[in-house]
């Protein structure tokens, strides 16, 4: 074949389909997950706990039954929105962790569609473009700052997540509270809300909203050429400048998708999410969805298809805690400890690189012994 | 049994310093990089270590300096068999490696670089005592780098004798250079070998990587040529005809190999048949008065007026670091002009974009294709449309990319341009450095432009594929295109220019035919002498 290539075994020329680029690290994701598995096994038995127990209470509430994928799945909807957030960011050459305020203010823009008496769907199509376009600006605001005067956006970022936050405690306690009960805000009608998907779970149409949004985010930046051109500059800005390609632009590009998603994930969160379809005070159940995105991302190995499964992976943790705080009587936090190691081990992309070493010193000890067997 | 064979063929001599015996790497994908290959070396003496790219060089020192383990084979010295489990040990024990591509922190000053390899991590680092010492050194051994200033401000060059100092500030015994006259100069190269034969006379060794053979004939004593990761020959220099040498390297397909090393060694025109009548009679580019500020916001261009016309070749030569790369991208968008003008056919290109100026025919193949050429990690597909990605052709409704379209396209390339490569989905990286800059010259050439900005176009390529680029570039001055070259290999700016500028701090000395250049004459201008202050 080539001259470089000579005496190599000829490699088979792969087929790959370009919807697969990007996901052969998914054995590295896998083998992270394991490990974080793993040692909170370990963990278990320090603390006495049985961590056979716990891990098939787990399993069994996350995946053992309808109602636990169901209940899986619902938990990882907002997490593939903000992850793919987190995401589209890395992918531009960015560490944008602005989802997490990006998805209160997301949130609170769609309880505002309470406000509005509009036909059926269409109320509910006006929150999550409200809710989009909420979270689209608050990510305008740290990428301005960075393009305009060169802000790290990892700082800015932060600090916008806190303004967003108590910006949100006072629109929930003071301009969308509901005038009956105090510690909520008005709720969303039931025109606008996500149809329940799953009978009797939190499963709602939600799910179809994120994996689309997740698709369409797959095929603009693998499929078009403005996709091309964010992740050119985010893997080597002076070639992409050469090729002509304005790298102010395409970060301005990635933060406003991302913020798109992260506001899609609030909507997600209060449109889609029974029973209460409205914000609670001090925000419980948006708190920590745009940081848990970052875990998700990095196991997902930042590819919206990777995210889409690893999102039911957490999700599924989330979910099968439950079962296994039951069951097993191991507190949740366990599961947090299971989702803190799967992120550290992730964080240690040398990992495959020392089992490649170990594999070659291994197909070299056995190359020495059938030497010595045949001298 | 077969060790018993080659050890009787070439007893070790006792006073060896170091001797590599049945050295084999397989790399984890498969691919052998050297078979059983065994080298003696002694102190005091400079060995060659020639091959094409590809042919195991690096890779066989990279196992002698502790980068990488051999899959078989042993490394020992009188002392003892060594195994070296990092390059720490390995300079800890005497062995020093300059890489081709450098190992240094941009922001840092040679003098934090130096101080930054010799440390261990929890040590103060000692930064008078290490200026002081590179003070002492610099002097000693001639080598002169700025040591206050950040080294990504410092010319290719300049960097290279920071890595040199690097390693000769430990006390070493062994020197392995990768390919280190590819960066530099006549005068640095000259400065180089004359520091080379001190070290021989200290009693240190040292390792040339190159596949120039006039270097090898001129400093080595020794001369070992790698084909395909065997070791095909090890003559003494003086034994070794050029012609000898490059048939051991090259192997079969000589006769095109043949005419590039003549190429390169006595700087002969290839084709002079070819060299244009059909010069056209406006210039394709023409740039008046160009003034370009560099990086530390010194002058670096300055007032250049010149007209590179279709068919031809207008090469650029002269000691790098002389406002080469600035005006090169000054023409091509990536750098603002200061004043000035310049204009393709007539219609001005400063200040505007790269990709307005590729729209209008330009083509420019980098000098740094790590850098600006290519994204690595990229396919080659992905890095085949860089720069004519917003082409109707590779763009279909709704801005969609028509990867169908765009692979067919890489794999016309591929024939077209001779890259070898598994496909149009493998990773740029996966490509050897002649494969990766025939993509970029491929890209390049296919938007057939109607001037070719060529910047160091064969830097570090083995000869098949250098000639190969050369042949493309008086193709498309057949083909009645303009070609501006700059390279720091004058042998390659004398064979291939129609006329040349040579450039000596931002202004040209002169533009003249190459016939009526005599080589003092040009040593003497690139070292900014003019003609009639020397006569």
């Amino acid at each position: 074949m080539s001259q470089e290539l000579t005496g190599s075994v000829p490699r088979k020329e792969k087929f790959v389909h370009r919807t697969l680029t990007g996901l052969n690290p998914a054995i590295e994701s896998l083998l992270a997950a394991a490990v974080g598995l793993i040692i909170g096994a370990i963990l278990m038995l320090v603390w006495g706990y049985n961590p056979w127990k716990a891990y098939v209470a787990l399993f069994q509430g996350a995946y053992g039954d309808s109602y636990g994928w169901a209940s899986s799945a619902a938990s990882g909807v907002p997490l593939i929105l903000t992850a793919l957030t987190f995401s589209i960011c890395v992918r531009a050459g960015m560490f944008n962790i602005g989802a997490e305020g990006q998805v209160y203010i997301g949130a609170a823009a769609a309880v505002t569609v309470g406000y509005f008496v509009l036909p059926g769907g269409l109320n509910l199509i006006v929150g999550l473009i409200f809710a989009m376009i909420g979270g689209a600006l608050w990510s305008l605001g740290p990428a301005i700052l960075k393009l305009t005067r060169g802000v790290n956006e990892v700082i800015s970022t932060i600090m916008f997540n806190w303004i967003a936050r108590f910006l949100t405690f006072y629109l929930v306690a003071f301009v969308l509270v509901d005038p009956v009960r105090g510690e909520k805000t008005i709720s969303i009608p039931v025109s606008a809300r996500f149809p329940v998907l799953v009978r009797g779970t939190d499963l709602s149409w939600s799910i179809f909203a994120a994996v689309a949004f997740a698709i369409v985010i797959y095929f603009v930046l693998w499929h078009t050429v403005i996709g091309y051109e964010v992740r050119a500059a985010g893997l080597n800005p002076s070639a992409a400048r050469y090729g002509g390609i304005k790298s102010k632009r395409t970060m301005l590009l990635a933060f406003i998708l991302g913020g798109l998603g992260a506001g899609l994930a609030g909507a997600t969160i209060v449109m889609g999410n029974p029973p209460t379809y409205a914000i609670i005070s001090g925000l419980p159940q948006l708190m920590n969805t745009g940081f848990d995105g970052m875990a998700v991302a990095m196991v997902g190995r930042n590819h919206p298809i990777g995210i889409i499964f690893a999102s039911l992976f957490f999700g599924g943790l989330t979910a099968g805690g439950r079962t296994m705080q039951f069951t097993a009587g191991v507190p949740l936090e366990m599961v947090r400890v299971v989702e803190g190691v799967i992120v550290l081990t992730m964080a240690i992309p040398e990992l495959i690189r020392v089992f490649r070493v170990m594999r070659s010193s291994w197909s070299t000890l056995m190359n020495v012994l059938k030497r010595r067997r045949s001298a | 049994m077969t060790d018993k064979d080659r050890l009787t063929k070439n007893e070790p001599t006792p006073d060896y310093y170091l001797r590599a015996e049945g050295i084999t790497k397989v790399y984890s994908d498969g691919t052998v990089a050297l078979k059983e290959a065994d080298l003696e070396i002694h102190r005091g003496e400079i060995i060659g270590l020639l091959g094409e790219n590809g042919a195991g060089k690096t890779t066989f020192t990279k196992i002698l300096s502790g980068l990488l383990p051999p899959t078989r084979g042993r490394v020992i010295s009188p002392r003892g068999h060594i195994r070296f489990k990092s390059p720490r040990e390995a300079l800890e024990f005497g062995i020093g490696m300059v890489y081709q591509h450098f190992a240094l922190v941009g922001t840092f000053n040679a003098a934090e670089n130096v101080a930054l390899s010799h440390e261990h991590p929890f040590n103060r680092i000692q930064l008078t005592a290490t200026k002081k010492k590179l003070e002492g050194l610099m002097e000693e051994s001639g080598l002169h780098v700025p040591l206050d200033v950040p080294v990504e401000k410092l010319a290719v060059g300049e960097q290279q004798r920071v890595e040199i100092l690097k390693v000769l500030s430990r006390d070493i015994d062994l020197l392995i250079l990768d390919e280190p006259t590819s960066v530099l100069t006549p005068l640095e190269v000259d400065e180089l070998f004359s520091l080379l034969r001190r070290l021989r006379e200290e009693k240190k060794s040292i390792i040339l990587i190159t596949h120039k053979l006039k270097e090898v004939g001129s400093v080595t004593d020794r001369v070992v040529v790698l084909r395909h990761g065997e070791m095909v020959g090890d003559v003494p220099t003086e034994q070794a005809s050029t012609q000898q040498l490059a048939r051991l390297m090259v192997g079969k397909a000589l006769d095109k190999e043949s005419s590039a090393v003549e190429l390169q060694d006595k700087g002969l025109p290839r084709r002079e048949q070819e060299r244009a009548n059909v010069r056209s009679k406006q210039a394709v580019l023409k740039v008046d008065g160009l003034t370009v500020k560099g990086n530390t916001g010194e002058i670096t261009v300055e007032g250049l007026s010149f007209g590179v016309y279709g068919g031809e070749i207008f090469g650029i030569a002269g000691v790098e670091g002389n406002g080469q790369s600035e005006l090169v991208e000054a023409l091509t968008g990536l750098r603002l002009a200061k004043s000035g003008s310049a204009s393709i056919n007539g219609k001005n290109i400063l200040g505007l974009d790269p990709r307005e100026i590729y729209m209008m025919g330009v083509a420019h193949i980098p000098e740094d294709r790590w850098r600006l050429g290519l994204v690595l990690p990229f396919t080659l597909a992905e890095n085949a449309i860089l720069g004519v990605q917003r082409w109707e052709e590779f763009r279909g409704p709704m801005s969609f990319l028509r990867w169908g379209k765009i692979n067919q396209h890489v794999r016309e390339l591929m024939d077209r341009f001779e890259i070898r490569a598994t496909g149009p989905s493998a990773p740029a990286k996966s490509l050897s450095g002649g494969n990766q800059q025939k993509l970029i010259v491929g890209r390049e050439l296919a938007k057939d432009p109607q001037i070719v900005v060529a910047s160091q176009p064969t830097r570090g390529l083995d000869i098949g594929s250098a000639q190969y680029i050369r042949d493309l570039l008086v193709e498309m001055r057949g083909k009645g295109r303009a070609i501006l070259l700059v390279s720091a290999d004058l042998d390659e700016v004398l064979a291939l220019s129609d006329r040349i500028a040579i450039m000596y701090e931002g202004r040209f000395m002169t533009i003249a035919s190459p016939k009526d250049l005599d080589r003092e004459t040009i040593g003497m201008l690139m070292g900014g002498v003019a003609v009639k202050e020397a006569a």
